[in-house]
């Protein structure tokens, strides 16, 4: 059985995002790019199947320009064994969709048991993609996933649901599986693994190979603005303690809407 | 606090300053690539803030605890110190037959940084083991070498140096531990070592020491030493480890900072059951451990760096939340909006003072080490006579300043960088021994004064000296930093005529150059901190035109506009401005050194204190 992991180069969660001047998209000059954090989770997850014996090859997949490659070389020196890059120009601006269909495409003719990914990329925060790839494949899913246990091929994952919960779902192969937080500890690359990755293939496809570009795309991006600033917090001083309390509860109420 | 690592610089200094892929066309590092370098140092800062970071804390809090004989270190380093070591980060610039990775000595000094950064204590132990190793494989027999070296790089058994004891410390000529033929090219220790750093703990099973000794009817003094390999454990043929070697610890010290790096007192042959093995030839102990005190000593300039680096940023950061009081051209409307402390001209010139600082000695210490990479990598010896000029300057002066940069940390902080949970505290504490152990701030005074300024006839100085001359040659009438390279030509010069001075006068009283050896230290290493964020600046200021260009920013509103909205235009303008900053601030005090030292003020020698 292989493992197909998606991979996703983001911002780094410190970059500090400014948008372009027409605001048509954000400034991507002087950002640093980095393993969007779920997928790292999805790689580790992967990793740690093969090296229980469960799975005999770990691919990494990833979408993007060509500084992608640095994501996937990352995967490679935790230890996956190769890579496909969709790298085109037709695809810059490409949406969950076309994203999801091009990935699709790119796995045609790669044999696969299960498909780890992150549950969302930490730049857009749509998690979409996984949810339509599965589809596209006509595969099972699950999302959120905190922990797997595969018995020949059959996966038993656990899905974080609301209230502190988990739901376990179990499903035949092929399947894909969205990783989050708690699923694992992401190891870091060894020295010996980041010179051992650039001798790793690392195959590329283009958009017609995988059959989806940008003009596939079924949302259209109005604008981009930057959240609010957040205002300053308030401190109750004065008064008694019973009476800030009920200030505090009122405000709550009326102003923030968050009783 | 959360952990930072200034990478932007780092970056500057490897790829855009020192151009570090001029190393790729040498043999040896023909096999590595400009992106195995990035992506090696991604993953230091990574590994550095997710393993080591955590621990530097609790790690202070709790301290290394000894225990009838054994010493035990604080929670979580046991694990993290073999994560590290599983990684390959301990033999990172190690010689790949044994184990180790093989990058060039520049990329493992750069890569060293994040990891002392997050944990100053813990670093201690790799490192060590890491020079031990290195002068087991130039001096040691190939018994010796297949004995531990790949041990000793995978980070399974550790290493230390053995030199000080009660009555040697700075005067290691007074070593009295006795080494004696035990037959089997054995030889059988007795004698008690102090301030051994990391000489007993739990890392590992197994700990080789490197001792200096005296051997029967050896000479008094620095000709009488030998050195040896002392395993806490002997090593069966077969790796595993045979009988315990008498190598006690009896206790730890208590000190000021570096609380989970253990300073211990050992025992060698406290029951005559103690031997080890002679390094190279009797009676050169100490040519030896001179090659591992050398690279010791740059890296304890690092260790003052990597941390000054740390408070300072931590205090940048501090600046800009921090809201304390009105702008300082409002202060007499008391409704006037309140400020972030950065916004005053005090806190600034402290923040620039301590940028300075950090900046030079990055730049003096990855200088040095690929100073020292050239020589390996053409094999011309020009460069190691820059390397071995520039140890004392990069342990001392880099050791210096580093304490400097904290204390200003504390102080930007104000009472709350007197308190623990800030950090800043604990980083002074820590740095603060750098200008004591291998080797004080005095002794590298005198090395650099007695030794090293008239070695091989002042060619060493020479070499210097050249460097800086074509290099204010060629750029003194440069449009935006000629001023500097000319104010960096008179202090030079200050320079040179205090070590001529010190040449003419030495003879008669030698007495002088040893009274005036700090000062003149200091001095140099403000003309070469001068020298390398200047020459720094030059290379910024072509990359900063450069994107006023492509950027079509003419004027200097449109420019000034750039530096707010582009991080690596403000970063360019800002290596400018810190070797500005330098240059007219700190450059100046040559003079009153020099000042000082035309006087031949004795005073000092004529008193009874």
């Amino acid at each position: 059985m292989n493992i197909v992991v998606l991979c996703k180069q983001v911002p780094d969660t410190e970059s500090k995002i400014k948008l372009l001047g027409d605001n048509s998209n954000y400034d991507q000059e002087g950002i640093k790019w980095v393993l969007n954090v779920y997928d790292e989770y999805a790689v580790e997850e992967a990793l740690k199947t093969r090296e229980a014996g469960k799975a005999a090859k770990v691919t990494v997949l990833g979408l993007g320009p060509k500084r992608c490659e640095e994501a996937l070389r990352t995967a490679l020196a935790m230890g996956a064994d190769d890579a496909i890059h969709v790298e085109d120009p037709a695809l810059d601006g490409a949406d969950a969709f076309a994203v999801a269909k091009a990935l699709a495409g790119a796995l045609k003719g790669v044999d696969y048991g299960v498909i780890l990914c992150g549950k969302v990329a930490v730049d857009d925060d749509m998690g979409a993609v996984p949810q339509m790839l599965a589809e596209l494949l006509g595969i099972a899913q699950v999302t959120v996933v905190s922990k797997v246990e595969i018995e020949g091929d059959t996966v038993k994952a656990y899905r974080d649901v609301e209230g502190g919960a988990k739901e376990i779902v179990q499903a035949k192969m092929p399947v894909l599986l969205a990783a989050t937080k708690g699923l694992n500890e992401p190891r870091y690359a060894s020295l010996p693994g980041i010179m051992k990755a650039k001798r790793k293939p690392l195959v590329k496809k283009t958009a017609a190979d995988v059959g989806s570009s940008a003009a596939e795309n079924k949302t259209k991006v109005a604008g981009w603005s930057l959240p609010a600033a957040r205002l300053a917090g308030k401190v109750f001083k004065e008064g008694e303690l019973a009476d800030r309390v009920a200030q505090v509860v009122k405000l709550l109420r009326e102003e923030a809407k968050a009783l | 606090m959360d952990f930072m690592v200034d990478r932007r610089d780092i970056e500057f200094i490897l790829f855009e300053y020192l151009n570090i892929a001029k190393l790729l066309e040498f043999d040896k590092w023909r096999d590595f690539t400009l992106d195995d370098f990035k992506m090696t140092l991604g993953e230091a800062i990574k590994a550095a803030a997710g393993v080591l970071a955590p621990l530097n804390q609790s790690g202070d809090e709790e301290g290394a605890h000894w225990k009838d004989g054994k010493v035990t270190l604080p929670k979580g380093f046991k694990e993290a110190f073999q994560q590290y070591c599983a990684a390959g980060w301990l033999g990172m610039s190690s010689s790949m037959e044994w184990g180790g990775q093989g990058l060039p000595a520049t990329l493992g000094l750069a890569c060293s940084e994040p990891f002392i950064s997050a944990n100053n204590s813990l670093t201690m132990a790799p490192g060590l083991t890491r020079g031990a190793a290195n002068l087991i494989e130039e001096f040691g027999n190939d018994e010796q070498k297949k004995t531990y070296l790949a041990k000793m790089l995978a980070g399974e058994w550790c290493g230390t140096m053995c030199l000080t004891e009660p009555q040697a410390g700075s005067a290691v000529g007074d070593t009295k531990t006795m080494a004696t033929p035990a037959g089997d090219g054995k030889w059988k220790l007795v004698g008690t070592k102090n301030f051994i750093t990391f000489g007993e703990h739990n890392l590992t099973e197994n700990i080789v020491h490197l001792v200096l000794a005296r051997t029967p009817n050896a000479p008094a003094g620095f000709q009488g030493i030998s050195l040896f390999v002392v395993p806490k454990f002997w090593p069966n043929a077969d790796g595993a480890l045979g009988a315990f070697n008498d190598v006690k610890c009896s206790g730890i010290e208590h000190k000021m900072g570096i609380h989970a790096s253990p300073t211990c007192t050992l025992n060698f042959g406290d029951e005559n059951k103690c031997y080890g093995t002679l390094i190279g030839q009797e009676r050169k102990g100490l040519i030896y451990m001179f090659k591992l005190m050398n690279e010791a000593r740059v890296g304890v300039g690092l260790q003052g760096m990597s941390q000054a680096s740390y408070a300072y940023q931590l205090a940048l950061k501090y600046s800009k939340e921090r809201v304390q009081g009105t702008h300082i051209l409002a202060f007499k409307d008391a409704n006037a909006p309140r400020v972030r402390i950065i916004e005053h001209p005090d806190v600034r010139r402290m923040l620039m003072d301590m940028k300075a600082y950090v900046e030079g000695s990055r730049a003096l210490l990855m200088s040095t080490a690929f100073f020292l990479d050239m020589c390996t990598g053409s094999g011309d010896e020009n460069w190691q006579m820059l390397v071995e000029l520039l140890t004392p300057i990069c342990k001392a002066y880099c050791s210096d300043v580093a304490f400097d940069v904290a204390e200003l940390a504390i102080q930007v902080h104000g009472g709350y960088g007197y308190c623990a949970e800030y950090g800043v505290e604990q980083l002074a504490r820590d740095i603060k021994i750098a200008s004591i152990y291998e080797g004080t701030n005095g002794i590298q005074a005198l090395d650099l004064v007695g030794r090293k300024l008239g070695a091989k006839g002042g060619m060493y100085l020479m070499a210097f000296l050249n460097l800086i001359n074509t290099f204010c040659g060629k750029h003194s009438a440069d449009p935006v930093l000629g001023g500097l390279v000319k104010d960096l030509e008179a202090a030079k010069n200050k320079l040179v005529e205090a070590a001529m001075n010190f040449a003419a006068k030495g003879v008669k009283n030698p007495l002088y150059p040893v009274s005036y050896a700090t000062p003149f230290l200091e001095m140099f290493g403000e003309v070469t901190f001068a020298y390398l964020l200047i020459d720094m600046a030059l290379v910024a200021q072509a990359k900063f035109d450069a994107l006023c260009g492509e950027k079509g920013c003419a004027d200097d509103a449109a420019k000034k506009k750039l530096r707010e909205n582009h991080a690596d235009a403000a970063y360019y303008h800002g290596k400018v401005q810190t070797a500005r900053h330098f240059v007219k601030q700190t450059l100046p005090r040559v003079y009153a050194k020099a000042m000082a030292m035309a006087s031949e003020d004795l005073s000092l020698l004529d008193i009874e204190l």
